[in-house]
């Protein structure tokens, strides 16, 4: 796991989710600003992927790898949803689940760290 | 558009979405403690499934939001909010019976409260839509 990249998906998710929480608040639906966080957050979600699973192959990484595994596949499922979500919803509650789901990587992103670094469950 | 209030329009999509994460995180997390080291803990480990299944109905029927559906996430929201005090308090009250935890150990905690207060959440959110529902079905079965 690279720090440096987990912190920029860490702050790409926050900032992501920050944008559509101000179109939620002024009662927008989805529009192109919050879907450019999504394909940002997405790019990189894709890479941290590539980058951990070039590291589990090489030097072996956390004890058991099954939950980080899990948490590398299923966090680039999340802007995607999030994005579907937005198109069907054409209100403010679009990116309201915008927020969500990037306030929820964040947290798997935080969560992926720790289990790396051994430390948490 | 006209239409009646759906469980799963509306405000209701960010519920749906959070129960979403929780589904596949408890999910997840099931599936992983029980495939790797289900002879540690296995209560907890069924408990984290059964944690899993019921997220899953509360998010698909809360999705679906039609009349029988409505039904199925009173029941779901239910059991969960049953699960989350009933373990929670268990797993303050003896912790060697829990030596890993579940979603709901602690009432949550290691989760941020939130499977405290999605289910409270989501009964709430029933509640609401069957009120401005009521033109169309009739509730015979209040709190009584």
């Amino acid at each position: 796991m690279s720090n440096v990249l987990s912190a920029v998906v860490i702050v790409a998710a926050l900032l992501a989710a920050a944008f559509s929480a101000v179109t939620a608040l002024r009662d927008r639906p989805m529009g192109w600003g919050d879907l450019a966080g999504l394909g940002v957050l997405e790019v990189l979600l894709v890479a941290q992927a590539v980058v951990g699973f070039v590291k589990l192959a090489g030097d072996g990484g956390p004890h058991s790898p099954a939950t980080f595994i899990g948490y590398l596949v299923a966090a680039p499922i999340l802007p995607l949803a999030g994005a579907g979500w937005g198109l069907m919803e054409r209100t403010r509650w679009g990116p309201g689940v915008i927020v969500v789901a990037g306030l929820a990587v964040a947290v798997m992103v935080v969560r992926m760290r720790q289990i790396w670094d051994g430390t948490g469950g | 558009m006209a239409e009646r209030e759906r469980t799963g329009g509306g405000p209701g999509r960010l519920l749906v979405a959070v129960y979403a994460v929780f589904a596949l995180a408890a999910g997840a997390r099931a599936a992983v403690q029980i495939a790797t080291k289900f002879d540690e803990a296995r209560l907890a480990y069924l408990l984290s499934a059964v944690a899993a299944v019921v997220y899953v109905l509360a998010t698909v029927a809360l999705a679906v939001g039609g009349r029988v559906t409505r039904r199925i996430a009173v029941a779901a929201c239910s059991v969960e909010l049953a699960g989350v005090l009933v373990v929670g308090s268990l797993s303050l009250a003896d912790p060697a019976a829990f030596p890993d935890a579940t979603v709901w150990s602690g009432y949550g905690r290691g989760y941020g409260f939130v499977p405290l207060v999605l289910p409270i959440a989501g009964l709430y959110w029933l509640w609401r839509t069957a009120r401005s529902d009521r033109g169309r079905v009739v509730r015979p079965d209040g709190d009584g």
